[in-house]
């Protein structure tokens, strides 16, 4: 089939595939940000065991394949009795792996603070929280927007999983095999998705490029 | 604890290494209400590091530190309400990046003295006001010269109402033609009865602005002395030694 025949016949499927594919990144990213900054915490507060739990969560969950995860929580935690539905399975794993390399993108960005501001915050008596929220993370955050932006991106293309479970209504990825299962879709058929993820993410990467002249810290 | 005769700051016996070296000896100082002491001495002589140790940015192996007659505290937020009742401005200013020279001032007093937005505010331009920088205010540092960011520093320190101020360098890092307006505002706060503890190379201000010399060399306190006498006839030979290392420059 060509592609005008396969967005007669699919358009509206695939419209709703983008709209999950989206929904699915933004809850995922939301996730991850939300985890990752958390950790992050952890990974720098006095206390030094919280310290290298929080790293040992990175180092796992930056170094497990979102499709092996995704496996273990739909086959193995059945074993556990803990059933949950497909696509809280699909967003464990796309919130848990990005929250890791979200992490990451922070550390770097907490390190172009630089160590006097950390003191002079002790100097006027902030105490580790005050200090972590209104000096640490505001800088971090500001600074990471461009590999944040990336992350978004690897984030929306990670959300493919979503196709390797029954999801109801499908991704992007799963729209596919669901055309190829019934017309002979082939490579047209990819592209469409294609085209639309490749659409998203660069829309995100023009969002991400906006924010981050907005909100560059000058040094 | 508005007892006049104990001592706002007194360091009593402070030792300290940083691994082999001895960078702390013995140091016994202390810093009377509205006394304004200055400490030089060669670079490596401890000086800053006795600077720090009193709000504790830097530990002590032995000895005692006593604020207004308490114990600095450990870790915690103790230390943290003692270190806020102590103003301290550094070499390198340490602004604030994200932050514009107004929310710097505004900031701590906001997040950690909990005090109203509106009356931190106003007392922020007036202090920005004071140090001359009150036209900077919606600024963020890196857009001001370093005499600039200096006095945004002292504002910010005085911003918390200090019982003391401790100055580590605060010149040290500064263009030649701004060293000047940057004293000028230390003068003036020693002139209101601050307390202040000043560690800097500025022979002139020191002698101007002293109520008391202290020579450091080697970790120790060498002399302590008036600063007409200091620089007039200082009785130990290491401080005629820097003395006059300073002239043949």
């Amino acid at each position: 089939m060509s592609i005008s025949a396969l967005l007669d016949k699919y358009g509206s499927l695939y419209l709703q595939a983008m709209l999950t594919t989206w929904r699915l990144t933004v809850i995922s990213f939301a996730g991850a940000m939300l985890i990752g900054l958390i950790v992050t915490v952890i990974r720098v507060c006095p206390i030094r065991p919280l310290r290298h739990l929080g790293d040992f969560y990175v180092q796992i969950f930056r170094n497990i394949p979102g499709a092996a995860m995704l496996i273990l929580l739909v086959y193995a935690l059945p074993y556990l009795k803990l059933n949950f539905p497909y696509e809280t399975c699909v967003l464990i794993a796309t919130v848990m792996i990005p929250s890791a390399f979200c992490s990451e993108h922070l550390m770097s960005g907490m390190n172009t603070i630089s160590p006097g501001q950390i003191e002079a915050a002790r100097a006027l008596g902030f105490t580790f929280f005050q200090m972590i929220l209104r000096i640490v993370i505001p800088q971090a955050l500001r600074s990471a927007v461009l590999p944040l932006t990336n992350l978004l991106v690897a984030t929306m293309l990670t959300t493919s999983l979503a196709s390797q479970v029954p999801l109801r209504p499908r991704d992007l990825t799963g729209i596919v095999s669901y055309i190829n299962t019934r017309d002979v879709g082939g490579v047209a058929a990819f592209a469409i998705s294609a085209a639309l993820y490749c659409f998203t993410g660069l829309a995100l990467g023009r969002l991400g490029g906006w924010i981050d002249r907005k909100v560059r810290i000058l040094r | 604890m508005t007892d006049n005769n104990v001592p706002v700051i007194d360091v009593r016996h402070a030792d300290k290494h940083f691994g082999k070296l001895h960078v702390l000896r013995d140091i016994s100082l202390s810093v009377n209400r509205g006394e304004v002491v200055v400490i030089i001495g060669p670079s490596g002589s401890g000086k800053s590091t006795l600077c720090r140790t009193i709000n504790r940015l830097e530990t002590i192996d032995s000895g005692e530190i006593l604020i207004e007659g308490v114990p600095i505290p450990p870790e915690g937020k103790k230390l943290a309400a003692m270190r806020s009742r102590i103003g301290m401005v550094f070499q390198s200013f340490n602004l604030f990046a994200h932050m514009t020279i107004l929310e710097n001032v505004v900031a701590a007093p906001r997040s950690v003295l909990r005090r109203n937005k509106k009356e931190a505010r106003e007392e922020a331009l007036r202090l920005l006001e004071r140090v001359g920088v009150a036209d900077q205010k919606d600024k963020v540092p890196a857009q001001l010269s370093g005499g600039q960011q200096q006095r945004a520093a002292i504002a910010r320190a005085l911003a918390m109402r200090p019982k003391a101020m401790l100055f580590d360098e605060p010149t040290s890092a500064l263009d030649p033609e701004m060293i000047g307006e940057v004293l000028t505002v230390m003068t003036e706060l020693a002139a209101d009865g601050m307390t202040m503890l000043i560690v800097t190379h500025e022979m002139n201000f020191a002698r101007r602005v002293a109520d008391r010399i202290v020579f450091m060399d080697e970790g120790a306190i060498v002399e302590e002395n008036t600063p007409k006498e200091f620089f007039e006839c200082p009785r130990s030979r290491r401080a005629r030694d820097f003395l006059s290392s300073l002239r043949d420059r």
